[in-house]
């Protein structure tokens, strides 16, 4: 059972990561559907930098740009030239996807050069339950909490914030206001892919330390769906990782809890859940707003407002 | 001082389009010999077998006639939905399910003579197809819920139904716990035209030119692009939105879920996880290439199927595979960026002319 729990935070953490990204993204209107491909570059760069350099944190920071870039060609062909958002991010999967395998190809199954083994927190790790739980975890799953709540406290009590979000709500509006809608987007972009990478790392320097195509596994649509699932709110889709990451811990768990059931209908429930409260908000947007950023996918030029 | 500017063209450039295109895959020529040369591959070498084994000869013709069938007919989804404003991420769900549906008409009617069984299960596989767009398109008709996440949800839940399908009621038990079902039924594959291809190529053929018609030169399809580009006015013409938004995400579910079954019934010989090899998303980058013209995806699709086809036939020199995911990428990328000069022409503006000075579109 305390197995469950941690697996439970740490896989939460691992979907968190790459859905705060988004998050950050949407939130200044850009809809990057590439986060499965960020995953796989963050994921197959951060391995072989490791494996390379033998320093897990190298692989964490190769990672991190390499889903940095990644999500900037991105932003590069919907920001600048005004490409449409969906097709350019599925685009980008495909691209991450085949890229990452590509690339990994001579390191597929080689054992890791380092891994990012679990903080040490001293006699913090030996309190019943909250010790394995809480204190027992990858460092990544601090970074998720931290970047969480920075992510809540820059986007809502920060001019920067809010100068981000009004680039997501009304980009006329912000534009007039003085701020580059462009810059507020890229930078925005760029942050979202760097967060995937992260999650992609994650993946390759912790969970499953090593590289095999494929390894991303659907998750970086579990990302896109937290962030409907949270209703665009940082704190909400902390809730919605854990329950998400919770389902993923249960999947390879139910028979040894002996539940009858098939863990692979079981893992259908994060998407099915969405689409229920994709359904839910709508219904709901005829008396309030929908919490969906405003201006989300579509281009902004000056020119043509 | 000066500052580039994007500036809207009148009237987009005459032919632009398959400029466009080629400047995509020339880009994409280029980036793949980089990356080859990168893991000491000779990219003229390795294009030229790639050339040679999707259209040197007619075996050749006969695997990229294939792989065009299921693209194709995914990127003539996307495009029938997308012709009216409409995102169908879906297709690759679709095909899956279009996939079920025929499997599960191969299941039940083992015994019919081939036309019936073959009929049966095309039948079959469009219905799967469209339930699987039911949700996402009534949603969207009755109460406004944006079908490019529902679609692509759908994608993750029909590749686990297919995943739980074959991992347990409808495993081989011959299959020493390999996730297969069990070998179709002989009569239950489409005949073969020439070389390797198969049927599936005239039913996608003749699918595609009836959309074309459909989309060009009847008042449905006029209406279709009325209500895509204005709902107001179309609402002032008196088009029924509802209507048109169920039928033809109902219809594109269909068509992406017919890919599955001419897959099935055409290339496979049973039912597996990999049915559909990305065809659902490699389809949303051929209709957005074809701007969401039937005609255009049908070009686009064979020069997609003969990438993939040359893709395979350089792993046996040592050349992984997703070299060709690479350069369809890259043609779609080359091929928006060199789009945007189609509708835009780029102008030096002097700074200053814009009283807040940053920002703005600067390219």
């Amino acid at each position: 059972m305390i197995g469950l729990l941690v697996a439970t935070v740490s896989f939460g953490a691992l979907l968190y990561l790459a859905a705060l990204g988004e998050l950050i993204s949407e939130k200044a209107g850009v809809l990057n559907l590439g986060v499965e491909g960020m995953m796989a570059m963050g994921a197959v760069s951060a391995f072989m930098a490791a494996h390379q350099t033998g320093n897990p944190w190298i692989g964490l920071v190769v990672g991190i740009l390499a889903g940095a870039l990644t999500g900037l060609l991105h932003g590069w062909f919907t920001v600048v030239l005004g490409a449409e958002q969906v097709v350019s991010g599925l685009s980008l999967t495909i691209l991450g996807l085949g890229f990452a395998a590509y690339m990994g190809k001579n390191v597929v199954g080689r054992p890791p050069g380092a891994v990012l083994a679990p903080v040490d927190w001293g006699p913090l790790t030996d309190i019943p339950w909250a010790g394995p739980v809480l204190f027992g975890q990858a460092p990544f799953v601090y970074l998720a909490v931290l970047v969480g709540i920075a992510t809540w406290f820059v986007l809502s009590r920060t001019r920067a914030g809010l100068a981000l979000r009004a680039a997501g709500e009304s980009a006329s509006t912000a534009d007039a206001a003085g701020h580059s809608v462009v810059g507020l987007r890229l930078c925005a972009v760029g942050i979202g892919g760097g967060l995937a990478g992260a999650s992609g790392a994650y993946l390759t320097l912790t969970l499953t330390p090593q590289w095999a195509e494929g390894i991303t596994a659907g998750r970086g649509w579990i990302a896109v769906a937290l962030v409907i699932f949270g209703a665009w709110r940082p704190g909400r889709a902390a809730v919605g990782a854990l329950l998400f990451g919770g389902l993923l811990a249960l999947k390879t768990r139910l028979q040894t809890f002996g539940v009858d059931f098939s863990p692979i209908l079981l893992s259908m429930l994060p998407y099915v859940s969405t689409i229920a409260v994709l359904i839910a908000i709508s219904v709901r947007a005829r008396n309030r707003p929908s919490p969906a950023p405003a201006a989300l996918g579509t281009a902004y030029r000056r020119e043509e407002r | 001082m000066k500052r580039p500017v994007l500036v809207r063209r009148h009237r987009p450039l005459r032919g632009g389009q398959p400029l466009a295109f080629a400047v995509g895959l020339i880009l994409a020529l280029a980036v793949g010999a980089v990356l080859l040369m990168a893991a000491d591959h000779e990219p003229l070498r390795v294009y030229q077998r790639m050339f040679e084994k999707s259209l040197g000869d007619q075996n050749a013709w006969s695997l990229t006639l294939n792989r065009a069938v299921p693209l194709g007919l995914a990127g003539l989804a996307v495009a029938v939905a997308g012709s009216m404003g409409l995102w169908n991420i879906g297709a690759e769900g679709q095909i899956l399910a279009g996939a079920i549906g025929a499997a599960w008409v191969a299941r039940i009617g083992g015994t019919w003579p081939g036309p019936m069984l073959l009929t049966g299960m095309l039948v079959g596989a469009v219905i799967g197809g469209g339930l699987l767009a039911l949700v996402p398109a009534m949603a969207r008709a009755r109460i406004g819920v944006n079908e490019i996440i529902t679609t692509l949800m759908l994608n993750e839940i029909a590749l686990r139904l297919l995943q739980w399908l074959i991992h347990g009621p409808w495993k081989d038990p011959d299959s020493y716990n390999f996730p297969l079902t069990p070998v179709l039924p002989a009569q239950a594959h489409l005949p073969t035209l020439f070389g390797r291809a198969h049927f599936g190529v005239i039913i996608a053929g003749a699918v595609i030119l009836v959309f074309g018609i459909a989309a060009s030169r009847t008042a449905w399809g006029y209406e279709l692009r009325v209500a895509g580009s204005s709902a107001d006015t179309a609402r002032y013409a008196g088009i029924s939105l509802k209507r048109k938004i169920l039928t033809v995400l109902l219809l594109s579910g269909g068509v992406a879920g017919l890919a599955g079954g001419v897959e099935l019934s055409g290339t496979a010989d049973r039912l597996t996880e990999g049915i559909s090899n990305g065809f659902g998303y490699a389809g949303i980058i051929v209709a957005a290439l074809a701007l969401m013209r039937p005609s255009g995806v049908a070009a686009v699709a064979l020069l997609f199927g003969a990438v993939q086809v040359g893709g395979q036939s350089i792993q046996i020199i040592g050349v992984p595979a997703s070299i060709s995911t690479i350069l369809q990428a890259f043609i779609l990328f080359g091929a928006i960026g060199a789009g945007v000069f189609v509708r835009y022409s780029l102008r030096l503006v002097p700074t200053g002319v814009d009283a807040s000075g940053e920002g703005g579109t600067a390219a």
